[in-house]
């Protein structure tokens, strides 16, 4: 069930009805949320709904057992346990294809490979998201960092809470359990957001990133041989902003549908292209995946605590790793790489300390080259990251060097792409302001104005619904 | 000073209440297509009616004159993606008659200008279909006249298919390339997406003399006739499968184009397979009707040894590579290199085709390429 779909939109309607009427009894209400969130998953594919349920419940055991240890090495023993079951689970179904062909085609390099039935599992939806829930679930047990003993309903709604079921935001478990704990607060229902979220969300994911994929992006990265310099680059920078719309549209969609059932959810992005740096991107950029790298990856590997030279082989360990994590294919492995690069060519600019360059690092023209070469840098990445293959991907690198006229520059997608990429600047006032406005309105009348939205974003878009970049993920 | 309203649970319930009335107000029409299009079921048979008389109580208030009035600006600015729609609005701004046409008018020009009666309609079900089929070669055009090649059909052509063969025939100026493809689109759902009026938009003024066609994927569904529910594969929905599917080929082939019927690959899922090869059955049975019309079969290049599903080929250097995608169901750019030069050699557009990217072994190494003619293969 996708979010942008009359589906979603009556089954949200229908779950937020009854999750409020249940409030009270918070232990009801929870499983109801359970029930709806393996309902939603089952939309897709009921054969891996005990899948789900059984992840949830390997972590949901591991965390229990992880805190009723009284010696550390049995908590180690539980943890070790219960994140390999969770990674095995997370390579059979995503890695073991690309395993197979990647030693097959090593094998064929000096000798004749053995023929062999690669097998090749249909990837569930949203397998590497709650992998990783289910991953931090244990975790945060293991650090302490949960104050309360871990329920079994809470582990399983945890990892399965159908808003960030699929795509995230990644949630931590220390974070989110705690609102599980006592029963949702009907007076703290952040409406205004909530709508404002929900409808910013959709307009990003069906009326830019949509536009941008079928009139611009998808037809360059098709044939790249076929168009020009400036078709090209349009497309570059046409995917940068579809894939940012795409995801963040979808988080701010999730974020909003939790916080109008009364829960909260972290930010996931906060303008990244406006970021000034490799670091500070990633400070911004899918935040809830780069904090989880950075806690349970990163800093578990030795962070930056093992000198210059050991913390640039844990950039590029956790990079390559979070390239991998989206998909089983070499052109993620670059991609990855190249943003590890970026953090450790950055980290050493860094530590240059000459005064001159200090003094010239504050100023807002500096800053903003800075901007404008990290964006192309992150753009370079996306080529990558879009391209099917590394041959598609390096024809469009070279299309860039071949004259030709922007022929794919129609008003709908230059304004797509205006909106997609300077939006991001748009002062935080500006949001503060609509919804303190909104807030001043009857109820009925903001009703009324949300579905006035959705009914323009409806139109705006173009036809069919393309589904989530990230649900392949 | 306003007051800011407190968010509590009845002011989420007002709003909720103030969008579900508005939202029936301004999309009852919308709801009625949403409901029309979904997959025939029980439930889509409730929601059918259930919006259906929604729309009929709210219709005469005309609030949704609105939303044609948005459609109509929109069109005129070029906003649309929707090439009946396109038409529709080219069509009327060229008459001066805006915003008079609407676009149902066009859909249903496009429809009656299709009269031929389908030749194949009547034709036998035949038990099963050839493994092996050929691709002979196209007659040479002219010199100096391009070759118009319309590549169309579903995500079966979309994903995969059409991007190899644009890729290959891009560096070709005797080969003109038409996109007519559409994902998530079949011959069974007329009332979802409707090839017999979307194709002439899709094509506009070029007129192919040639047609490769990689659709039916989405066709293992049952669907409504005259308001009777045609569950796949009865005699009823093959005999109105089959009428459709002539109905389409009468269309495409009207001004004397070749095509090229590129069946349905054997699939991952063994229930969605017997679909597949049951469509291939109906194709296969209509397409033999039309000696302008070849039904080729990919599965020995994309299939196994028997024609069951294959994931993975080997190319000539050994290197293993994935030919269809994840899914199970559409090809891989791999895969559709498999079947491209075939397609190419057909096509025949001038002595000096750039064929080159990716050759990948068969699985029934039967020396395609001399059943086929001449290869065109830049192997590397």
């Amino acid at each position: 069930m996708l979010f942008p779909t009359v589906q979603f939109a009556l089954f949200f309607l229908a779950v937020l009805l009854v999750a409020w009427s249940l409030c009270r009894l918070n232990g009801v209400h929870k499983l109801f949320l359970l029930g709806a969130s393996y309902l939603f998953y089952g939309f897709w594919d009921w054969g891996y709904v005990p899948l789900l349920a059984g992840i949830s419940l390997v972590s949901g055991i591991a965390a229990q057992r992880i805190q009723a240890s009284e010696t550390q090495k049995m908590r180690k023993t539980w943890l070790i346990a219960g994140v390999a079951i969770c990674l095995s689970t997370l390579a059979y179904f995503k890695y073991t294809s690309f395993f197979f062909t990647t030693v097959l085609d090593l094998w064929a390099r000096v000798a004749r490979p053995p023929r062999v039935l690669i097998p090749s599992p249909l990837l569930p939806l949203g397998v590497s998201f709650f992998v990783f829930h289910a991953i931090s679930l244990m975790m945060d047990a293991y650090r302490r960092k949960l104050k309360e003993r871990v329920r079994m309903l809470d582990a399983l709604l945890y990892v399965a809470f159908f808003p960030q079921l699929i795509a995230g935001p990644i949630l931590r478990a220390s974070s989110f359990l705690p609102q599980l704990s006592r029963p949702r607060d009907p007076n703290a229902i952040r409406v205004n957001r909530a709508l404002l979220l929900i409808v910013a969300g959709l307009f990003k994911k069906v009326v830019i990133s949509n536009l941008l994929a079928t009139r611009l992006v998808e037809q360059v990265f098709a044939a790249p041989q076929t168009f020009g310099r400036a078709d090209t680059l349009l497309a570059i920078y046409g995917y940068a902003a579809q894939i940012y719309c795409d995801f963040s549209g979808y988080t701010d969609i999730a974020i909003g549908c939790a916080m109008l059932l009364g829960y909260r959810f972290p930010r996931n992005f906060n303008a990244p292209y406006t970021a000034t740096n490799p670091q500070d991107f990633w400070r911004r950029w899918h935040i809830s995946l780069s904090t989880w790298l950075r806690d349970y990856l990163y800093i578990p590997l030795g962070g930056s605590r093992g000198g210059a030279w050991r913390t640039c082989v844990n950039l590029m360990i956790t990079m390559l790793l979070g390239g991998l994590w989206h998909g089983a294919a070499w052109t993620f492995v670059v991609w990855g790489a190249l943003h590890g690069f970026y953090l450790v060519a950055h980290r050493m600019w860094n530590a240059i300390a000459w005064q001159p360059l200090q003094r010239m690092r504050e100023t807002a023209a500096w800053r903003w080259s800075s901007r404008l070469l990290l964006f192309h840098a992150v753009c370079l990445g996306w080529v990558f990251f879009r391209a099917p293959s590394f041959a598609i991907a390096f024809a469009v690198l070279h299309r860039l060097a071949i004259p030709g006229a922007a022929t794919l520059a129609s008003v709908p997608v230059i304004l797509a792409l205006t909106l997609g990429l300077a939006g991001q600047y748009q002062p935080l006032r500006w949001r503060k302001a609509l919804e303190h406005e909104l807030g001043c309105w009857p109820a009925m009348a903001r009703g009324a104005a949300f579905a006035g939205a959705i009914f323009m974003i409806e139109l705006l878009g173009p036809s069919g619904v393309a589904p989530f970049i990230y649900f392949r993920f | 000073m306003r007051a800011q309203r407190f968010n509590s649970l009845r002011q989420l319930a007002a709003v909720m209440a103030g969008f579900a009335v508005t939202i029936l107000l301004i999309e009852s029409e919308a709801l009625t297509v949403w409901a029309d299009r979904l997959e025939v079921s029980r439930t889509a048979m409730i929601a059918m009616q259930a919006t259906s008389a929604i729309h009929r109580t709210l219709r005469p208030l005309g609030i949704e004159d609105v939303r044609e009035e948005g459609v109509a600006g929109l069109d005129r600015l070029g906003w649309s993606d929707d090439p009946a729609r396109l038409l529709a609005a080219r069509d009327a701004y060229a008459a001066g008659a805006w915003p008079g046409r609407s676009c149902e008018a066009t859909i249903a020009t496009a429809r009656t200008a299709i009269t031929a009666p389908p030749r194949g309609a009547s034709a036998p079900v035949v038990a099963g279909v050839p493994m092996r089929t050929t691709l002979p070669q196209l007659a040479q055009p002219m010199a100096g006249k391009p070759r118009t090649l319309a590549l169309v059909g579903d995500s079966m052509m979309a994903v995969g298919l059409s991007d190899i063969l644009l890729r290959q025939t891009a560096a070709d100026q005797d080969v003109r390339v038409v996109k007519a493809f559409r994902s998530g689109t079949g011959l069974a759902r007329p009332d979802v997406f409707d090839w017999m009026a979307e194709y002439p938009a899709m094509i506009g003024d070029a007129q192919p003399d040639a047609i490769i066609v990689a659709i039916g994927a989405n066709d293992g569904q049952g669907f409504v006739d005259n308001g009777k529910v045609l569950a796949f594969g009865t005699d009823a929905w093959v005999k109105i499968y089959q009428q459709r599917t002539a109905a389409f080929l009468n269309m495409l082939t009207q001004n004397g184009a070749h095509v090229v019927w590129v069946a349905l690959p054997p699939m991952k899922s063994g229930a969605y397979n017997e679909k597949i090869a049951e469509i291939n059955r109906i194709t296969y049975t209509v397409v033999s009707q039309y000696p302008q019309v070849i039904w080729w079969n990919p599965a020995p290049y994309l299939g196994g040894d028997k024609g069951a599903y294959r994931e993975f080929a080997t190319t000539p250097d050994g290197k293993t590579t994935r030919i269809r995608q994840a899914d199970g169901i559409h090809m891989s750019d791999e895969g559709a290199a498999l079947l491209a030069p075939a397609l190419l050699n057909w096509l025949n557009p001038a002595p000096a085709v750039h064929v080159a990217q990716l050759a990948l072994v068969p699985a029934n190494p039967a020396n395609h390429a001399k059943r086929e003619g001449r290869s065109r293969v830049i192997r590397r």
